[in-house]
Parts: structure tokens; C-alpha cells; sequence
């Protein structure tokens, strides 16, 4: 495909990225929280698609259907099952507003821009330009983390985390050795299962799944 | 480099096969008496196959399994942590799930997985530091986050699942971070002149360390000290450990503390020497300084006012591992050496408190401090040795932590970083006094007057504490792995080992000090 | 055949062997191994210390001991002087520990009546204290007490032998856990055992600080951990590097030897240890403190600025000010031991002050001089503060008592004892006929022939001299009146107690301990001359003060080199037994044909004398309190109950007076408390909020990015 088709491609997969992770912190309802990921999964593999046809790798290939399956499908699944599990259809409150956190979001963002500076002069392309998306992604993700009161918005706020960091892997690598690759994907697979088991049982001891109530330990 | 053919491949693999066949036993038959065993058996066969790799390796010769598995003398080290410690710990264990299961807290299910998930736990840590391939290092570190979930919440209840899910939340966004690292790091190698194919391989990295791009690197190991700190402990994501330490089972935290907090800081040493040849040396040391002594600043503020003796090991791991990574900034070939011995003497002595502890538990039904009093009066045994640990860990001689904290001290000065070991001295002095005197108001004094049986005895011979328990609490669940109560010698076993090589390490420098100065030179730089 | 290296391999054989035996032995027979162990250790000591004394030198690097440091001994004149006096108080406690750890005598069978004047209300934790607790003699002979006895001489022993910087300070804190361990042997006993080892830890630990910085910052600006290297090396170190050096150096170590305001684990520790324990740790370890500054500032940093040596005489001549006039009311005999001990550390510290003043000017001769005073008071001090503790320890097991207030009267019963505690008296009291006399005339002849001397003094000289000149002879004073206390309160007229008057004879083996320390002491009050070569061969050993003989020309009179000076303690001492022979004989002389008649003593128009009436440690001290009340600032409680019917009828008072101790008031309290409340307020940050703990990451990875992205 043509540069410019090509860059303006990536620019609408990254800006769905970074779109998709901003509007998980306007939306309250968990359903459409979910939805969100499987979108950013599905803009995950067309990133890795788009960047098996620049480089004519198979193995990008590959890796898009693995990205696809595990992002789209099989761990918005299992986040499906803690949703029913839990029965909340909304989040609590969070801990900062949402208009603060959409303001933190822009703040996130541009910290990203500034430290992706040498990120980016390392080797000037189209596909590097975009990086400051992913670590944008990445520090959103963590602020998801930090702020969100629900079980289920802790493991979609880690998600968001690891979309970021495989995004910046694609746009700065274009993906890691397969070894690496595989054994990411296996652990965050076996990480969110976990996840999902200890939330289940979260429910049964404590009978809520508000984190933040969760206090007992402390010095 | 050598091979060493077939007895080369065999030191590389037996560590690994070892741990991964008691697991598979313990998967397939449940808690049994030989399956506990054949845990400590797959920790000697860890042990065995560092010595072996150390005096292949002690010349500065490297072995080699293609180019998965990779054993210099750093590696040499780390599986000597690796096996000492998990020798204590799952010898200890044996005794601790016996008196679990007589006692009720866990079932044959929990038991089993507990068998299953410790060597596991072993296999990952061995393949971590095996590794010569930098991404394998960070995935058997993820994988080992995974393994552990389930020990740290082995006992079920409120407090352990807050514990676990805490744990794995924090330890998995650190990882992730590390991820991040590891990614930006093979980012930079691919433009660094050796081919567009780059290589996350650590020699290939050290021999193109300079022609890495510095402003990429610095990001990169930024975000792998805060990534690969948080599973050493180091401040700010440190939270995890007083928490998962003091709800895991005493053998599992000796395990974490002396094993996974080791092979974390493994992992910031082969990176340092690549950021050290890529970077600024002023910003590795100012960036490892920094996490060093706010970890130490950390730990001493929130030992002063413990009222927790399990947090209180805990938060004394997280100040031994920022003086482990003080040595670390400072670089030189004494400071690492000193740094690596330091370790070995943290593993062997939290591992001896630890399960020392897990009895105390058992004893007492308590971790507060303000629960357990006159211990020397009442178990003279168990607290003598609690109390040389004590020592032990608190940098006193003849326990080899003091010569490691005395050589870090020397290093420091000698490399103009003075004030720096003056701050980390004085918070020691913090530290001192706070451990000591929680452990002074445990152990001394007259035991109060309510207890249970006082039928402690002389000294030497041994009372079955489970059977004492067993003997209160009916048996209705029956187990059908229930195995005969623990006697107290064979519990305080492990521990005297554990103290008595502590000393020896302490007092005579042959034979490590030799394997110690060949890792420095390969991870110090003068 | 180096007898230095006999002597030191005697030392850990003995010390090795001794602490297997003592902790195999049955009970009956583990006082009487470890006795014998650390007495052999002692012995192995003093021969080396005396060959080093004669001229010989040794020196050993050990290869592949100590990993990662470089192991080497070495032994000097100076080295040597230590080791016969720690040596020499290891004998004389391992016999007298024979006895003292053996079955028998009192049980202290209360919290309150060992220690007098306790206001505070001690918890007994339910337990009644009759149950179940050993008494002082079981408790100090367990199997940790014993076996851990010869293991501390032996560490002791090895310090002053050491010649690196690695090798120092793992002997320094074996010593220091060793001593830990046995001031602990009777925690169950007491509560106050368990505070004053916390104390003592956290002090010998934060010593332990300072020593290792100073060493290992001089070690790094020298190029080389050995006591050889730091020597050649330490003329290249900045000014400003050697000052800090030296003045971590010398809290450190002055911290163990207990000078104010370092000094407040001495009076928690001592009194709470085993005696045989307390003699050892305050005639021979403080000394130690003393061979550390001396080791470091003269021969390791060769002398160094004047500035220095006037701070080392300041704190000297506070601690010894201090320490003599706590001791004066304290009531508790072991506490005022300690106090004692403070005073006498003060006092070597004046002279080691001055000494390093005139070296620093290039007054060979003065600074000699004071030196050698300085050391020879450390070695008498060891010989009468050995003895007097082995006395307090011999009452304490007789009659489970340390108050002075209720003691007395054990002349008729202890005579041997008394006698023995008389001589160490006289010696600690400074008096002529005692050892302490001799060492206080030579540091007085250095500070007074400063201003007198041939040449025209500084100005700094001139100022700080007199005033140390009038400090010791105010410390001078004040110990004879401690002392006459101690001893005359404590030991004559009659008992004022139950237990008092129930004493017994200490057992055999320590009256011969105590008689061998008796026996140092008066050799060396009468013959102080044989002390006069040893000396001169441990100051050529340092180079500011190389060359000085003090003691050069003496035999029954000690003569000054130098400068114009000369006593005779011997014909002093014949001169007095001549007087009060002549005395008593005229006496009896004239009152041979007198008729003698009994008759009662006038006694205020009432005939029921009780010796509860007699002067005790607090009346006696009583004058001083109120001349030194500012200082001492003591509490006073009176407590009136009348009766409930009418309130001018009186039922009861009570009156309870405490002197607390001052500067470990003013200082350690708002310190401690400040620590207490940064750990309280510390407790928040682990709130267990999980949100807050990722805060704490996500802000620390903002951070270091930031500072990444602006600084690259």
C-alpha cells in the first residue's frame, strides 16, 4: 500500500486507541467499559495487520489473530463472567470526577508527547511518530488503576496498561521476538484468569467489590 | 567458553527438571509424606547444581544449552541463593503443612497445591536466572507472580484474599512496567548496528552496549527499576510485601522474601551493566541511590511503630534489599561482591525468622508483638533461634551479614559516596533499634501467667507442639493425607542449619569468596 | 618463639575450649570450667601484653578468613598495655566467678529490693515472684551466661591486637554481643534487666555507627583498610576529612568508654549485669573506648590538630565532673560504681586531651608525660574498679541488697571482704596510700608544670590548663567523699537491715580473686616504677609523643623527666604507718593505768538507739544535693495522709527523693519522642488502601519521567 494510505491508517487506528481509552473514563456503565476493550482489541490487531502488510512479515499475521482472539474475545469473556458474577451495572463513584479525570487524561497525554521525544528521534518514521499513543494509552490505564473503585475496573484498567504497552511494542518494534510475544500473552491470559478467581471469591468473603473498602490490612 | 559438554548440561537442566518433576508428582498424587520430601530433594538438586556451576565457573568460563540456557559465576551465585533458602524453606514446609492439616486450617485440596504450586514457584525462579535471553528473564518473573497468588491466599479468609488480590494487582502493573522496559530496550538494540533483527540476548546487549541509543535507554531503565523493583520491594511499589508476607504460610514468604526479592535485584544487575555502557554512569547510580535509601527511609519509619511480627520481617526485607541496591549504585567489583554475599545471608536469615516464625504462629494463634511474651522463659529452643536470627539479620558478627554490610560500607567509601552511607547508616540505626526492641519485648522477661501448657522442659527434649494442638482441637474433618504431628526438633532443624551456615559464611572466606569476586567482575564496573 | 603469639593463641584456644566445656558441663561443674576458661584467657593476655611491653612486636595477615576483608593482627607497646590490664581483670574475674555463679547465698526475691528508692509502680506481669525464678546465682550461671564468659574475654582480648579496619570492628561487636548476652543472663529476674540491655544496644550500636564511618571514610581517603596503610596514607586526607575522622571517631569510641553525654547505657548496664560481669565490662571494656582514640588519633592520623585534643579535654572534664558527682548520691553501690567509672574516664580523657594539645604544639616532653598518666590511670582504675565491683557483687550475693541505705554493719561479718573493699576504696578515692593517687599526682604534675614550665605557654594553654587543674582537684574531692560513703555507710557501724544482718563470708574462690585485684593495687600504689619502662615503650610507639621517658631515673620515688618532680608513694606510705604506729603506742602508753568504766552514750535524752538512726548514703550526700542542687536538680515527694476524721491529725508521710540523671533527661527523652511520633505518623502510610498504594507508583513513575524527559 501507498505511504500515504498507509500513515493515515495508523493515524486512525492509534487515534481509535487513544480515543477508546479516554472514553473508558467518561462511561460508568461496566458493560460499555467491556465493549470498549474489545473495540481497542480489534484496533490492536488491525495495527498489527496494518504493520504485517508495511513489513510483509507472516508473523504479523499471526500475531494480530493471536492479539484478536485473546484481546477480543476471550478475555472480554471472562471479564463478561466477573460482570455477571459481581451484578453491579455501574461503577461507584470514582475516586477523582469524571470531569477531573478527562483533564488528568489531556495532562497524561501530553506527558506521554514529552517523554516519547527520544523514543521518536531514535528512528523518525510514521510508525514511530505514533508512539506517544501507546505510552499516552499506557499511563491512562494506570490512572484507570488508581482511581476506579470496582474489581472489574482494576483488571480493565491493567488490560488498558498492557493494550498500551503492546501497542507502543507494535509502532516502536513492530512486535517482539515470538518467544516474548508468547509468553506475554500467556501470562496476561493466566493473570486475568486469576483475576477473575480471586474476584469470584472477593465476592463470596467480603460481599462487595468496592477496593477501596478493603482495609483490613494496614499497619 | 566452555562447555563442558554433557556434565555442562546437565548442571543447566538437572535445576530445572528437579523442581518441575516434584510438582508433577504433587499434581498427580496429592499431599504425601514422599512428595514433601521430594520437594526439598528437587531444592538439594538447585543447590548441588549451583556449587557445580561455581567451580565450573569461578575461572570466568560460561556454560552454555544453545541459546536458551546460559550459567556464568553471577548465575553461579543466584542459584546458590536459590537453593539454600528453598533447602530451609521446604524442609520447613514439610513440618508446616503437617501441622496445617492436623491443626484444620487446610485441607488435602489446599495441601496438594501447595505441593504443586512451591516447585513451580522454584522452577520459575532457576529459569529466571538461567535465562540468557533478556525476555525470558521478565516472563518467568511474571510467571512466578501467577504461581504465587494462590500460596499467598493458601490460607482462605478475609484477610488473605485482600492480601492476594493486592499482591497481584501491584505486582502485575510493576511487571507490566518492566514489559515496557524490555520492549523499549530491544527497541534500541534494533538500531544499534546490529541489523534490523535486534536481540533481547544479555551478551549480545553487553558486547553492543555503547552504540545503544542513550535517550531510549534512559526510559527504558527507568521503567525496569521501578518495573523489577517492585518485585524487589523497592520504593514506590513496595505495598504488596508487609501484606502478602504476613498472610502467606511462613515457608511461602521465606521463599518470596529470600528467593524472588534475590532474583528481582538479579535482573536490575544485568541491566545495569548494559545501562551502565549505554548511560551516564551519574544517572544509574543517582536513579539506584534514589530508590535505595527512600526504601530505607520507608522501611525504618514503619518498623518503629510495628505491632505485627510477620510485617515486621517483612518491612526488614524491603530495608535489606534498598542496602542490596545501595550496593548496587555504587557499582564497583567489592559493592557487588559485597552486595551477592549480602544476599545469600538476607535469604538464609529471613528464611530461618520466617519459619521460626510460622512456629511462633502456631504457638501463640498470634502475629501481634503485644501477644507474645517471655518466649525465651517458655520454648528456649525456638526462641534461642529466633533470636540468632534476630541477630543475624540485625548485621551482627559472627553471621556473615555483617561483613557483607561492613565490605558495602568500605565500597561506599571508597567510591566517594560518603554521605550517602552516612543517611543508609543512620536509618540502619533506626532499624536496629526498632527490631530490636519489638524482638527484646517477645523474647525476655517472665512469660505471663495464663498460658498454655507449660510443660516446655529442659531444652533438649522435644515437645510435639502439634500434638499438643491436635490433642485440644477435635479431628472431624478427616484428611485423608493426615500425617503424624511435628515434633519441635524436627521443626527447629532447618533453622539451626540455616543459623549454622550463616556463621560459617560469616567467619571463613573460602570458598565464595573467590565465586564472588568472578560475578563481581562480570557484573561491577570499576 | 614470639611469646606475643603464644600468649594470643592461648587466648582463643582457651576461649574456644572454654565456651564448648562451659556449655557441655554439668551444672554442678560449669561455674568452675568457665571460671578456669576465662581466667586462662586472661593469663594468655598478660603474657602477650607483657612481651609487647618488653619490645617485641608481632604482626599476622590471615588470608581466606573474613570474606571480602583483610584480616591482620598486630601488636605493639600500646596494644600491650591493654592487654595486660584487660588480661589481668579477666583472671581475677574468671576465679572470682567460680564462687560467684555457684550455688548459694541470697535470692533477690523482689523487684524492689535490690535496686533502692524505685518510685516507679512495677508490673509483675501475674506472676508472683516467688515462682518459679531463679535466683541472681542461677540465673548468671545458665549455660548461655557460661559459655559466652570466656568468648567475651577472648574478644576483648583480641581488640586492642587488631590491625585492620575489618578485623576492629567484627571483634568490636563480637564484644559487643557477647557483653549484650551476658548483661541479659538475669532478664527474668528483673524488668530493668531487659531495659538496660535495650539501651545498652541501641548505644554500642549507634557507637558501632560512628566508628565504622570514621574508619571506612579514613581507610578510602588513605587507600587501604590496614592499620599500616591508614598510617602512611592518613597525611594525605583533607583537614575538614580528617576532623570528621576524628570526631566520629571519638564518639564512637567514647561512647563505649561512657563519657557524657554518651554515658547513660553505664549506669543502666552495669549495675544490671552479673558482677563478675560488671567488673569486666567497667575496669577493662571501657578502656577499650580509651586504646580506640588513642590508636586513632595519635598513631593513625599522627597527632592532628590542637582544636581536636581541646574538645577530647572538654568532654573529659565534664564526664568526670559529672560522673563523681552523681556518684556522691547515688544510694545504689552498683550505680555509683558506674558513676564512678564515668568520672574516671573523664579524667583519663583529660589527660589524653591535654597530652594530644601539647603534642599538637611539639611539647614532647608534657605530652608524654600526661599520656603515660593517662594509661596508668586506665590501668589503675582497672585494678581498683575490678576489685570494688567483686566487693558489691560479694554483699550482693550475701545479702541480695544494693542499696547503701539498708546495708552496713558487714565489717563483723564480711571482714575479709570489707577489707579488701577498703583497699579498692582507697585506691578509687585518690587518697595517698592508693593506686588512683599516684596516676591523678603524674596528670596534675603535667597540667600544673603546662603553666609553670620553662617555656612561655600559648594562649590556649593557658586558659584551658588551670581550668582542668581545678576540675580534677574538685573531682579529687568529691571521690573522697563518694568513697568514704561507699565504704564507711556500707560497711561499718551496724546493720541496718534484715538482710544485712544475716551476711555471710563471700566462699574461697572470691576472696582470692578479690585479693589478687587487692594485690595489683597495692603494687601498684607502693611501687609505681615498674610501670616507668612499659610506658616509655608505649609512647616511642606513637610518633607525636615518640622519645619522652616520663618515668626515666625511678625507682622507690617516681622522678619526673624532664621536668622538676619527684614523689615516693612508698616512704609516703611508711611515713603513715610509722606516725600512726607511734600514735597508738603513745596512746596505749598513757593509758595504761587508767581505770576503765562501760557506760552508755549520751543519745539525745532517749536510750533506744536504732541503727535505722545511723547516717545512711542519702543523709551522708545529703549536703552535696543541696550545695549542687542546680546541677542535680533533685525530686523530692512528700506525701501527707492525714486521718479521715480530721486533717490536722497526721497518719502518714511519706518522703521519696530521686536524683535522676540530667543530661540523659534533657536529651534522650524529646529524642525518643520524636522517633515515637515519626513512627506513628509514618503507620498512614500503609492505610491499606489499595488505591493509595498505585497512587505511590503511578506518582513515582510520573516523576521519574518527567525527570527523564527534562533532563535528557
Amino acid at each position: 500500500m501507498s505511504d500515504g494510505v498507509f500513515v493515515q491508517i495508523l493515524d486512525l487506528v492509534c487515534g481509535g486507541l487513544l480515543l477508546s481509552g479516554v472514553l473508558m473514563l467518561w462511561r460508568r456503565e461496566l458493560v460499555a467499559i467491556v465493549r470498549l476493550l474489545v473495540v481497542q482489541g480489534v484496533l490492536l490487531a488491525a495495527l498489527a495487520v496494518l504493520l504485517g502488510v508495511r513489513e510483509q512479515s507472516v508473523e504479523l499475521y499471526l500475531v494480530a489473530v493471536g492479539v484478536l482472539i485473546l484481546k477480543a474475545v476471550v478475555l472480554p469473556g471472562v471479564l463478561h463472567r466477573v460482570l455477571r458474577d459481581s451484578g453491579d451495572a455501574r461503577e461507584a463513584a470514582p475516586l477523582v470526577n469524571v470531569t477531573s479525570s478527562l483533564l488528568a487524561a489531556a495532562l497524561l497525554t501530553l506527558v506521554a508527547y514529552a517523554v516519547s521525544g527520544p523514543l521518536v528521534a531514535l528512528a523518525p518514521s510514521a510508525t514511530t511518530r505514533a508512539l506517544p499513543v501507546g505510552l499516552a494509552v499506557v499511563l491512562l490505564g494506570f490512572f484507570v488503576l488508581v482511581t476506579r473503585r470496582h474489581a472489574l475496573s482494576q483488571v480493565v484498567g491493567f488490560l488498558l496498561l498492557d493494550n498500551g504497552i503492546a501497542a507502543t511494542a507494535f509502532l516502536a518494534t513492530s512486535g517482539v521476538p515470538l518467544v516474548v510475544e508468547l509468553g506475554g500473552s500467556l501470562d496476561l491470559l493466566l493473570l486475568v484468569l486469576v483475576l477473575q478467581v480471586l474476584a469470584a471469591r472477593m465476592r463470596l468473603t467480603f460481599g462487595r467489590t468496592d477496593m477501596d473498602e478493603l482495609q483490613e490490612l494496614r499497619d | 567458553m566452555t562447555a563442558l559438554g554433557g556434565l555442562g548440561t546437565a548442571v543447566l537442566l538437572a535445576p530445572l527438571l528437579a523442581p518441575l518433576l516434584a510438582g508433577g508428582a504433587a499434581a498427580m498424587v496429592g499431599w504425601r509424606r514422599a512428595v514433601a520430601w521430594s520437594a526439598v530433594a528437587a531444592s538439594v538438586v538447585i543447590l548441588a547444581s549451583g556449587v557445580l556451576a561455581a567451580v565450573a565457573t569461578t575461572d570466568g568460563s560460561v556454560l552454555v544449552v544453545g541459546d536458551l540456557l546460559r550459567a556464568d559465576a553471577l548465575t553461579a551465585v543466584m542459584l546458590i541463593v536459590i537453593g539454600g533458602v528453598a533447602v530451609i524453606a521446604t524442609w520447613s514446609g514439610v513440618g508446616y503443612i503437617d501441622q496445617e492439616l492436623a491443626a484444620g486450617h487446610t485441607d488435602a485440596r489446599g495441601a496438594g497445591r501447595y505441593g504443586l504450586l512451591v516447585p513451580m514457584f522454584l522452577a520459575a525462579m532457576v529459569l529466571a536466572v538461567l535465562a540468557s535471553n533478556l525476555g525470558v528473564l521478565w516472563a518467568s518473573i511474571e510467571a512466578t507472580t501467577i504461581v504465587t497468588a494462590f500460596l499467598v491466599g493458601h490460607r482462605g479468609g478475609r484477610k488473605a484474599v485482600e492480601a492476594t488480590w493486592k499482591y497481584v494487582i501491584i505486582c502485575s502493573v510493576g511487571i507490566a512496567l518492566a514489559y515496557l522496559g524490555t520492549v523499549l530496550v530491544y527497541y534500541s538494540s534494533q538500531h544499534s548496528g546490529m541489523g534490523s533483527q535486534g536481540s533481547l540476548d544479555w551478551t549480545v546487549l553487553v558486547a553492543h552496549a555503547d552504540r545503544l541509543d542513550p535517550g531510549v535507554m534512559r526510559v527504558a531503565f527507568a521503567l525496569l527499576v521501578l518495573g523489577f523493583g517492585t518485585k524487589a520491594g523497592l520504593v514506590p511499589m513496595h505495598s504488596w510485601l508487609p501484606d502478602a508476607h504476613s498472610q502467606a504460610p511462613a515457608p511461602v514468604s521465606a521463599l518470596m522474601s529470600g528467593v524472588l526479592l534475590s532474583v528481582a535485584v538479579y535482573a536490575l544487575l544485568r541491566y545495569r551493566v548494559i545501562a551502565v555502557a549505554a548511560l551516564d554512569p551519574g544517572f544509574v547510580r543517582i536513579l539506584l541511590l534514589t530508590a535505595a535509601l527512600t526504601s530505607l527511609a520507608l522501611a525504618a519509619s514503619m518498623l518503629i511503630a510495628q505491632r505485627d511480627y510477620k510485617r515486621l520481617l517483612a518491612y526488614s526485607s524491603i530495608e535489606h534489599m534498598g542496602l542490596v541496591v545501595l550496593g548496587a549504585a555504587v557499582g564497583t567489583p567489592l559493592a557487588v561482591a559485597a552486595l551477592l554475599l549480602h544476599i545469600l545471608g538476607h535469604g538464609l536469615a529471613k528464611s530461618v525468622l520466617f519459619c521460626g516464625s510460622g512456629q511462633i504462629l502456631a504457638l501463640e494463634g498470634t502475629t501481634q508483638i503485644s501477644g507474645v511474651r517471655g518466649l525465651l522463659a517458655r520454648r528456649p529452643v525456638l526462641a534461642g533461634t529466633f533470636a540468632l536470627g534476630l541477630a543475624a539479620l540485625l548485621g551482627l558478627p559472627p553471621f556473615s551479614l555483617f561483613v557483607s554490610e561492613l565490605a558495602l560500607a568500605r565500597a561506599a567509601a571508597d567510591a566517594g559516596l560518603g554521605w550517602a552511607l552516612a543517611v543508609a547508616l543512620v536509618l540502619l540505626l533506626v532499624v536496629f533499634v526498632a527490631i530490636a526492641s519489638h524482638g527484646a519485648g517477645m523474647l525476655f522477661g517472665r512469660p505471663p501467667a495464663v498460658t498454655a501448657p507449660p510443660g516446655a522442659g529442659p531444652a533438649t527434649a522435644p515437645v510435639p507442639t502439634a500434638a499438643a494442638v491436635s490433642s485440644i482441637l477435635t479431628r472431624t474433618l478427616v484428611r485423608p493425607q493426615a500425617l503424624a504431628p511435628v515434633r519441635t526438633a524436627a521443626g527447629v532443624a532447618p533453622l539451626v542449619t540455616g543459623l549454622a551456615v550463616l556463621a560459617v559464611l560469616g567467619v571463613v572466606a573460602w570458598p565464595l569468596d573467590q565465586l564472588l569476586r568472578a560475578a563481581a567482575l562480570i557484573a561491577g564496573t570499576p | 618463639m614470639n611469646l606475643i603469639s603464644v600468649g594470643l593463641a592461648v587466648v582463643a584456644a582457651a576461649a574456644l575450649v572454654g565456651a564448648t566445656a562451659g556449655a557441655l558441663a554439668q551444672a554442678r561443674t560449669r561455674p568452675l570450667v568457665a571460671g578456669a576458661a576465662t581466667a586462662v584467657v586472661g593469663l594468655g593476655g598478660v603474657l602477650a601484653g607483657v612481651a609487647a611491653l618488653g619490645g617485641q612486636t608481632w604482626s599476622l595477615t590471615i588470608a581466606n578468613l573474613l570474606p571480602l576483608a583483610e584480616t591482620t593482627f598486630a601488636v605493639d607497646a600500646l596494644s600491650g598495655a591493654f592487654l595486660v590490664l584487660i588480661g589481668a581483670v579477666a583472671i581475677t574475674a574468671g576465679i572470682y566467678s567460680v564462687g560467684y555463679t555457684s550455688p548459694g547465698g541470697a535470692h533477690a526475691t523482689d523487684e524492689d529490693d535490690a535496686a533502692p528508692g524505685h518510685d516507679e509502680v512495677v508490673a509483675h506481669d501475674g506472676v508472683d515472684a516467688h515462682d518459679d525464678v531463679p535466683g541472681p546465682a542461677k540465673a548468671a550461671a545458665s549455660r548461655t551466661a557460661q559459655a559466652v564468659l570466656p568468648l567475651f574475654a577472648a574478644a576483648m582480648l583480641l581488640v586492642p591486637a587488631a590491625a585492620s579496619v575489618s578485623t576492629l570492628l567484627v571483634l568490636w561487636e563480637l564484644m559487643a554481643l557477647t557483653s549484650l548476652v551476658l548483661v541479659l543472663a538475669e532478664h527474668r529476674l528483673r524488668r530493668s534487666v531487659r531495659d538496660a540491655g535495650l539501651w545498652y544496644a541501641g548505644m554500642t550500636h549507634a557507637g558501632l555507627v560512628a566508628i565504622m564511618l570514621g574508619l571506612v571514610v579514613l581507610a578510602a581517603g588513605a587507600g587501604g583498610e590496614s592499620f599500616a596503610a591508614m598510617r602512611a596514607g592518613s597525611a594525605g586526607l583533607s583537614p575538614a576529612t580528617a576532623s570528621c575522622v576524628f570526631l566520629l571517631v571519638f564518639l564512637g569510641f567514647g561512647s563505649k568508654a561512657g563519657m557524657v553525654p554518651l554515658h547513660v547505657w553505664l549506669p543502666r548496664a552495669h549495675p544490671e549485669a552479673p558482677s563478675h560481669v560488671s567488673a569486666l565490662m567497667s575496669a577493662a571494656m571501657v578502656t577499650l573506648g580509651v586504646y580506640g582514640i588513642i590508636r586513632v588519633g595519635f598513631d593513625l592520623l599522627g597527632g592532628g590538630d590542637g582544636w581536636w585534643w581541646l574538645v577530647v579535654l572538654a568532654v573529659g572534664a565534664v564526664s568526670a565532673l559529672y560522673g563523681v558527682l552523681q556518684a556522691s548520691v547515688a544510694a545504689d553501690l552498683k550505680r555509683l560504681l558506674a558513676y564512678s567509672t564515668t568520672e574516671n574516664v573523664g579524667l583519663m580523657l583529660i589527660g589524653i586531651g591535654a597530652a594530644g594539645v601539647f603534642a599538637a604544639e611539639g611539647n614532647r616532653v608534657l605530652a608524654g608525660l600526661l599520656l603515660a598518666a593517662a594509661v596508668l590511670h586506665a590501668v589503675n582504675h582497672a585494678a581498683f574498679k575490678a576489685l570494688l565491683f567483686f566487693g558489691a557483687g560479694s554483699v550482693l550475693r550475701s545479702t541480695g541488697l544494693r542499696d547503701l541505705d539498708r546495708l552496713g554493719g558487714l565489717v563483723s561479718r564480711m571482714p575479709v571482704t570489707t577489707a579488701l573493699f577498703a583497699v579498692g576504696a582507697l585506691g578509687a578515692a585518690g587518697l595517698p596510700a592508693g593506686n588512683g593517687f599516684v596516676s591523678e599526682w603524674l596528670l596534675l604534675q603535667g597540667l600544673i608544670h603546662s603553666v609553670t614550665g620553662a617555656t612561655a605557654p600559648s594562649v590556649v594553654v593557658a586558659l584551658s590548663m588551670p581550668l582542668a587543674v581545678a576540675v580534677v582537684a574538685l573531682t579529687a574531692g568529691l571521690g573522697v567523699a563518694t568513697f568514704v560513703k561507699a565504704f564507711g555507710v556500707g560497711f561499718l557501724a551496724r546493720p541496718r537491715s534484715v538482710a544485712a544482718t544475716g551476711a555471710t563470708e563471700s566462699p574461697l574462690s572470691m576472696r582470692v580473686g578479690m585479693g589478687l585485684a587487692a594485690a595489683a593495687c597495692t603494687v601498684l600504689a607502693l611501687a609505681p616504677a615498674v610501670a616507668g619502662a612499659p610506658l616509655g615503650r608505649l609512647l616511642d610507639v606513637l610518633p607525636s609523643v615518640r622519645g619522652g621517658a616520663p618515668l626515666a631515673r625511678s625507682d622507690v620515688s617516681l622522678r619526673l623527666a624532664g621536668i622538676a618532680g619527684s614523689m615516693s608513694p612508698l616512704l609516703i606510705v611508711v611515713g603513715l604507718l610509722v606516725a600512726a604506729l607511734g600514735a597508738a603506742a603513745l596512746v596505749r602508753r598513757v593509758t595504761r593505768g587508767a581505770p576503765r568504766r562501760a557506760t552508755p552514750v549520751w543519745g539525745g535524752g532517749s536510750t533506744r538507739l536504732s541503727p535505722r538512726m545511723e547516717y545512711t548514703a542519702t543523709s551522708f550526700a545529703e549536703p552535696l544535693t543541696r550545695v549542687f542542687d542546680d546541677v542535680l536538680r533533685p525530686e523530692k515527694d512528700i506525701d501527707v495522709t492525714p486521718f479521715a476524721e480530721s486533717e490536722f491529725l497526721i497518719a502518714s508521710i511519706s518522703y521519696r527523693q530521686r536524683v535522676p540523671d540530667r543530661v540523659e533527661a534533657r536529651l534522650y527523652p524529646p529524642l525518643l519522642a520524636a522517633v515515637g511520633r515519626w513512627g506513628q505518623w509514618s503507620r498512614g502510610i500503609a492505610n491499606g488502601s489499595v488505591h493509595r498504594y498505585l497512587a505511590y507508583g503511578f506518582i513515582g513513575l510520573l516523576v521519574v519521567l518527567v525527570v527523564v524527559g527534562i533532563t535528557s
